[in-house]
């Protein structure tokens, strides 16, 4: 809609034509604060009017290290790669399997799938919480793992599913012509087609289980403890620590930040669990 | 060739039936299973300081029974309404109109377009984090500001009028740039020829968006509508940080409410009850979705 009407609104206006960075910067203003924060030496950090400039210290994260931040770090890095592999082997079959086939049901596979994904957490944490405890599996990883399974594995058959579409099956033919199996086919002349959407769909599996906070609070406790838990157990002693808290925070969002604008392609599909086609 | 071919069609049978099978068996397990748990869970007054209360099925209907006269649940689900719908509507608004003024704005910022998703990709414990930090009067900029031009604002996350206002805020924060990831894809898949030939028939900026961009965006504004609808109900991180709940049970939504009753309570047979309700509204909700974003998706 750039037309007269803008042009002669960005001559009356001169800021119009900055309103978008303008509005951006606004929008990230908390964002901006938090960061900022993370970098402030310890007596700057109430100071008001803030200043834009200070020398910037790694105090605060060198303070994350002692306070076994590290552990906790680990551990959201283990259970979150490790439910993305777990997921990305169980789910590519099914997802090449589900692309093709021709027959019915495909609907309500859909909706089951999408309602794995939209359940709210609350719904699994409860039986989870009680066989988890007859299991001994609460405060383990690996009852981690396994909870984040229930969003992961619908989310990689979802996601991949049109990569799988895409690999056209006169490819397949030719090579089964030849004699190959089904899973050579599969391994050696699907896979290698599709891999730039395993990769998207790895990162999002991972982005996922990283920012988990809900499951990660009930079903652990201290040796299985997540690095979004720990930051918020930074506010549970008298006289919050501000700036451990700026820099935990700083920490759980960079892998997310890096990543997220690796896949952003994907996000929207990712998001709404493949309903919408981004 | 017609042997041969059956044979394909066998194999290929096998394989379909080996590959979905450890995945499907799966997430019997970890989704299935759990489900059907939960649901006979809510017919038990289960609670953790009585061990033997979670296998009692004497009283089946009697949690969802005590649902209708709690108050503190029903006020929940208000709650719970009001904070849908007022985040909802904000968020679609706000994403809808950041999505026009980068899709009108000139072309040198579009590559900034991918900087307003980075509220959505935070994880939501870094929102809460974020908006606590604005929100303490100790430490919040905006309260300094408003100290040093001797105005006391009220500490909004304790007050009754503004708490669940406080939640609205953070919440459209983090989720208006998923309205406008979608917007302003479905805008850029708008063909110029629409908005052009409209011009020329004298049409203004104004009755452009009314008859052309509003229409050919409407669906991607609804699916927008229910995906952040069902998400609603979700919320938790920022109800736990700024205000877990309160004060008193003002921005407890349902989803809080059953948390609390399972595991500060220990009523975990009633929580699965409260829970199962919620678990209704977003099968009916989502079935919904999925309806629309198949017709939306056949449209284009």
């Amino acid at each position: 809609m750039s037309s007269n009407r803008m042009r002669s609104l960005r001559r009356r206006w001169p800021l119009a034509r900055w309103a978008v960075p303008l509005v951006l910067f606004a929008m990230l203003l908390p964002f901006l604060w938090l960061l900022q924060m993370s970098f402030k030496p310890t007596p700057l950090i109430l100071e008001f009017p803030p200043r834009v400039f200070f020398m910037p210290t790694l105090e605060h994260y060198v303070g994350l290290w002692q306070a076994g931040f590290p552990e906790s770090f680990l551990n959201s890095l283990v259970t979150s790669i490790v439910s993305t592999l777990l997921a990305l082997v169980l789910g590519i079959p099914a997802a090449y399997a589900l692309s093709r086939w021709t027959g019915r049901g495909r609907f309500g596979l859909g909706l089951g799938i999408l309602l794995t994904r939209m359940a709210p957490p609350i719904a699994f944490t409860i039986p989870f919480f009680l066989a988890y405890r007859y299991l001994g599996l609460l405060d383990t990883r690996t009852g981690l793992i396994l909870i984040y399974m229930t969003f992961n594995l619908p989310l990689v058959i979802w996601m991949m599913q049109p990569f799988f579409d895409a690999v056209p099956a006169s490819l397949e033919e030719a090579a089964l012509m030849d004699g190959a199996g089904y899973a050579t086919v599969f391994m050696e002349i699907v896979m290698p087609v599709a891999a730039a959407g395993i990769a998207a769909t790895a990162i999002l599996c991972f982005l996922y289980a990283w920012n988990d906070f809900f499951f990660a609070l009930i079903l652990t406790r201290t040796d299985a403890r997540t690095a979004p838990v720990a930051v918020v157990n930074f506010m549970n002693y008298e006289g919050w620590e501000w700036g451990k808290i700026a820099a935990g925070g700083s920490l759980v969002m960079a892998p997310v930040l890096v990543f997220s604008m690796l896949v952003r392609r994907y996000l929207v599909s990712g998001l709404t669990a493949g309903a919408v086609k981004g | 060739m017609s042997a041969r071919g059956a044979s394909y069609e066998a194999q290929r049978r096998r394989f379909v039936r080996l590959a979905m099978a450890p995945s499907l068996l799966f997430l019997l397990l970890v989704a299935g299973l759990p489900t059907v748990f939960l649901l006979v869970t809510s017919l038990t007054p289960g609670a953790l300081v009585n061990p033997g209360s979670l296998g009692d099925f004497s009283e089946p209907l009697r949690n969802y029974r005590l649902l209708g006269s709690d108050e503190r649940f029903v006020g929940s689900l208000g709650v719970q309404a009001r904070l849908s719908v007022y985040t909802v509507v904000l968020q679609v608004l706000l994403g809808t109109g950041l999505a026009l003024l980068v899709h009108s704005g000139q072309e040198r910022w579009q590559s900034l377009r991918h900087l307003f998703v980075i509220p959505m990709v935070l994880p939501p414990i870094v929102v809460a984090v974020i908006w606590k930090l604005i929100y303490t009067p100790d430490i919040s900029p905006i309260y300094q500001a408003a100290r040093m031009l001797g105005v006391t604002l009220p500490a909004l996350t304790t007050h009754v009028d503004f708490a669940l206002w406080s939640i609205v805020i953070a919440d459209t924060w983090e989720w208006a740039p998923f309205t406008f990831l979608m917007v302003l894809a479905a805008l850029q898949t708008l063909p110029a020829e629409y908005v052009e030939a409209a011009r020329m028939d004298g049409a203004d900026a104004w009755r452009v968006f009314g008859h052309i961009v509003l229409p050919y965006i409407a669906p991607v504004l609804l699916v927008c509508t229910l995906f952040r609808l069902i998400d609603s109900i979700k919320a938790f991180p920022l109800i736990f940080l700024l205000t877990g709940g309160g004060p008193g049970s003002v921005t407890e939504v349902t989803n809080y409410y059953a948390y609390l009753v399972a595991f500060n309570f220990g009523e975990l047979g009633y929580s699965s009850a409260i829970t199962v309700v919620l678990l209704a509204a977003t099968v009916l909700i989502s079935w919904g979705a999925m309806r629309v974003s198949r017709h939306a998706g056949g449209a284009e």
